[in-house]
């Protein structure tokens, strides 16, 4: 699942402002958005009030099943018929899902969310940074808990020497070295976390 | 002396820290290092320290050297990716600086350029094993360099962290990808110290403690709540807060610390707040001038 936020409202109308006025439309992500309550129906209808507050040419909201993935703009648009009629879109989803909707519409397509980490739900908790896309994947060593995302620092060969009574000191939550060191050493296999791991072959992502 | 040779002698080591400046002036840092001509088997250098940003530490280090001061130059893996690392190790040697500290560095958020992108590209054992793979003439990519760097490097480790499990992986680690030594963030704790250091007895390299004499109470708390890894005693605090001369104070608590994990460790490296103003003072009450 993407993680996003929302960006402050100040940056999305400065952005809508470099755009000729025309109407807007206010469109949300079925997927990942609406489950973490960043680009569902009530975020879409409550962002779609405030444009229409600051006096913006706003339409109805819409939501789509995925934004990043879809059949064609046609089939998006026959679920949505008003989405072709709309002058710009602000997408409430992932950067893929409005990269996606800018490539499809070939209309101006503006983000109105932040994606910040590739992450998790677990019923109402979202659990952020679980992967930040190395393309060498190595989480399985490290007891399904990834120090590339988890570590503020990327530490792949051991905690740095912040992390004081298991937590980080950068952001105030438990330093993920702890929890693989638990987690190895009471699945028994503490002996992974043995020999020097190199850095991330950046190649590899091209 | 070189400080690799100071260090095989057994001798007590004694370093001391200086910042460069923050702007083009270097003269006021040459000046405070120069009040610890004769004192320090070495000077350490930092690198963008607690990630203020501040001139390169090759210069002051090379300055320095001109000067006739070893020294032990930083250097994070937090504002350099490999390429830039490499570089950065062939013109230090070429600058003559021979002993490095590797460490990852604090986080970008903690200092005054908190919007910085974070590179941390290699970690402290991967640029320890850099330092290694150079040292015997080649590149991180195993291909030879024409000439060698001849560095002596060192390692960070926190005596105060804990459990101790993860952080015996790192600093086995450390000790496997050759650093010569380990230097340790400021002990106010002789007690929590000889503790770390009893489980750390094992390593092999000789430990030098960190020491930063307290200056205040108010500077003790500003410490406790702003420096990471940093843990003030309340003993401490309220000493300090009735102390006619805090300073004074401070140098005392900073002495006594020191006699009580001296069988503990093999050196002790001085940072000081605000300058070496007193630490000829400081070293002369624990016996370690001349
Ligand atoms: S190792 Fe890389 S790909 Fe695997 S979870 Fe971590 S960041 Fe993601
Ligand atoms: S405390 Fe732990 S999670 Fe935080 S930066 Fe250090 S190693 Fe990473």
């Amino acid at each position: 699942m993407l993680i996003t936020r929302p960006k402050p409202i100040e940056e999305i109308l400065s952005m809508l402002e470099m755009f000729p006025e025309t109407s807007i439309c206010v469109v949300g992500c079925g997927i990942c958005a609406r489950k973490i309550q960043t680009g569902g129906e009530a975020q879409v209808s409550m962002m779609t009030a405030r444009l229409q507050q600051r006096g913006l040419d706003v339409m109805d909201g819409k939501m789509v099943r995925h934004a990043c993935s879809t059949e064609s703009w046609d089939t998006m648009v026959e679920e949505n018929p008003a989405l072709d009629k709309a002058g710009i879109l602000l997408v409430m989803s992932c950067g893929a899902g409005v990269s996606l909707l800018g490539r499809l519409s070939g209309k101006p397509t503006l983000p109105a969310l932040d994606t910040t980490s590739l992450g998790s739900a677990l019923k109402d908790e979202v659990l952020e940074n679980f992967c930040v896309m190395c393309g060498e994947c190595g989480v399985g060593l490290y007891g399904g808990l990834c120090p590339k995302s988890g570590c503020p620092k990327s530490q792949v060969n051991g905690p740095c020497g912040g992390s004081i009574d298991g937590d980080c000191e950068i952001w105030g939550r438990e330093c993920i070295w702890i929890k693989i060191y638990e987690r190895l050493e009471s699945m028994g296999m503490l002996h992974l976390l043995d020999g020097i791991r190199p850095p991330v072959n950046h190649d590899r992502r091209l | 002396m070189g400080f690799a040779y100071v260090l095989e002698s057994g001798k007590f080591v004694v370093t001391a820290e200086v910042s460069p400046p923050r702007g083009t002036d270097i003269s006021g840092a040459l000046a405070g290092a120069g009040l610890l001509q004769g004192l320090v088997d070495a000077v350490n250098v930092t690198d963008n320290q607690r990630s203020m940003m501040r001139m390169s530490p090759i210069v002051l280090c090379h300055k320095l050297g001109e000067m006739g001061f070893e020294t032990i130059m930083h250097m994070t893996c937090r504002d350099r990716n490999r390429l830039a690392l490499q570089s950065d190790l062939l013109a230090a040697h070429a600058m003559g600086i021979r002993n490095i500290l590797a460490m990852s560095g604090d986080y970008p958020t903690m200092g005054d350029q908190p919007s910085t992108k974070p590179v941390f590209d290699l970690d402290s054992v991967q640029l320890l094993q850099l330092i290694e793979k150079m040292n015997n003439g080649y590149d991180f990519q195993d291909q030879p360099i024409d000439g060698h760097t001849s560095i002596c490097a060192g390692a960070v480790a926190n005596p105060y962290a804990r459990p101790f499990g993860p952080q015996l992986l790192k600093i086995n680690k450390k000790v496997s990808a050759k650093a010569r030594f380990i230097q340790t963030q400021a002990v106010f704790d002789a007690a929590l110290f000889n503790e770390f250091a009893d489980v750390a007895m094992h390593i092999g390299i000789p430990i030098i403690a960190g020491i930063i004499p307290i200056r205040s109470a108010q500077n003790a708390r500003f410490m406790n709540e702003k420096i990471p890894g940093v843990k003030i005693p309340d003993e401490a605090i309220s000493r300090m807060e009735t102390a006619e001369d805090p300073a004074l104070e401070g140098m005392r608590i900073a002495a006594e610390t020191i006699a009580d994990i001296r069988t503990n460790c093999r050196g002790i490296h001085i940072m000081p707040i605000g300058g070496h103003g007193n630490t000829r003072r400081l070293l002369e009450m624990c016996g370690l001038v001349g």
